[in-house]
């Protein structure tokens, strides 16, 4: 949890919008408490110790968030959160118009998972992996890609021609490469410049 | 069935700013085939709005694409600050 302390004149919306100019976040997340009233000599002028708190809870939050904007998309939609481990947290959206959320080779999904995550980590001093999935979608694909490295490795071992495969973006690239990494047959490498990188699959050197 | 796309971006861009107050999101016009929708903020939330390589903003213009596509828009978005 993000906070600070400072001395303020006064308790009223100029603190309030200080202490969320210096946590550099929307003042609506600011939380402030006085931790300690300060009186001058005389009595005259009161200073207060303040500590200003960054409110934000990674689930709620998130979850209202992404509730909001579909809400605002006009799609009924149930959304799930689930915390893993490593500082990482999953999203599963279920909606009645899936299809518009995922987009073209899921285009808009990636842009979901884009904006929650820097939503996310704009909130917060840890940083967090975040994963948003719709109606399975990046589960499937995941199984796909993996069944697409597993045949073309068995090509390129048996040829011992390396193999390029489509391009793909950095989750799907990891995939391959996961799934290939402990094979004794074939390497895996990534070419060309975003966004239209792609894997080669190579025969090992023996 | 209308889209409010206004209140859309709006939702999307205010829990990044800084300074909310100076956020103005305003429909600029509409035909049948576009929407262009202006987008004013702080000078210093300009740089978390749009994002490293404008990663933000294209996100923020995918998203808003897909809510138009149901009605058969395109829509525009201009992301830019005071001054």
């Amino acid at each position: 949890m993000k906070s600070i302390q400072f001395e303020a004149k006064a308790m009223n919306e100029t603190t309030l919008k200080y202490a969320a100019g210096e946590l550099r976040v929307n003042k609506d997340f600011v939380d402030l408490r006085v931790v300690e009233e300060k009186k001058s000599i005389l009595g005259l002028n009161k200073t207060y110790i303040v500590e200003a708190t960054v409110k934000f809870d990674v689930i709620k939050d998130s979850i209202m968030y992404l509730k909001a904007i579909l809400a605002d998309m006009e799609i009924d939609a149930l959304v799930e959160a689930k915390p893993g481990e490593n500082k990482q947290v999953s999203f599963y959206i279920d909606a009645n118009e899936n299809p518009i959320l995922i987009g073209k080779n899921g285009k808009t999904l990636d842009a979901l998972q884009v904006l929650l995550k820097n939503y996310i980590n704009l909130f917060t001093d840890e940083y967090y992996m975040v994963l948003v999935d719709v109606g399975g979608y990046k589960a499937q694909r995941k199984k796909q890609l993996e069944i697409l490295a597993t045949k073309t490795a068995k090509d390129v071992a048996s040829s011992r021609v390396e193999a390029r495969l489509g391009k793909m973006n950095a989750y799907e690239r990891r995939v391959i490469h996961t799934k290939l990494a402990d094979w004794r047959d074939v390497t895996t490498e990534s070419e060309g410049e975003e966004p239209n990188r792609y894997v080669v699959i190579k025969p090992r050197q023996r | 069935m209308a889209v409010n796309f206004e209140k859309l971006i709006l939702d999307l861009v205010t829990p990044l700013v800084i300074h909310p107050e100076d956020l103005l999101v305003k429909k600029f016009s509409e035909d049948e085939a576009s929407i262009t929708i202006q987008v004013l903020v702080n000078k210093e939330d300009l740089g978390r709005v749009i994002g490293k390589g404008g990663k933000i903003a294209n996100a923020i213009r995918t998203i808003s694409y897909a809510a138009a596509s149901r009605i058969g828009k395109r829509i525009n978005i201009d992301i830019d600050s005071f001054e």
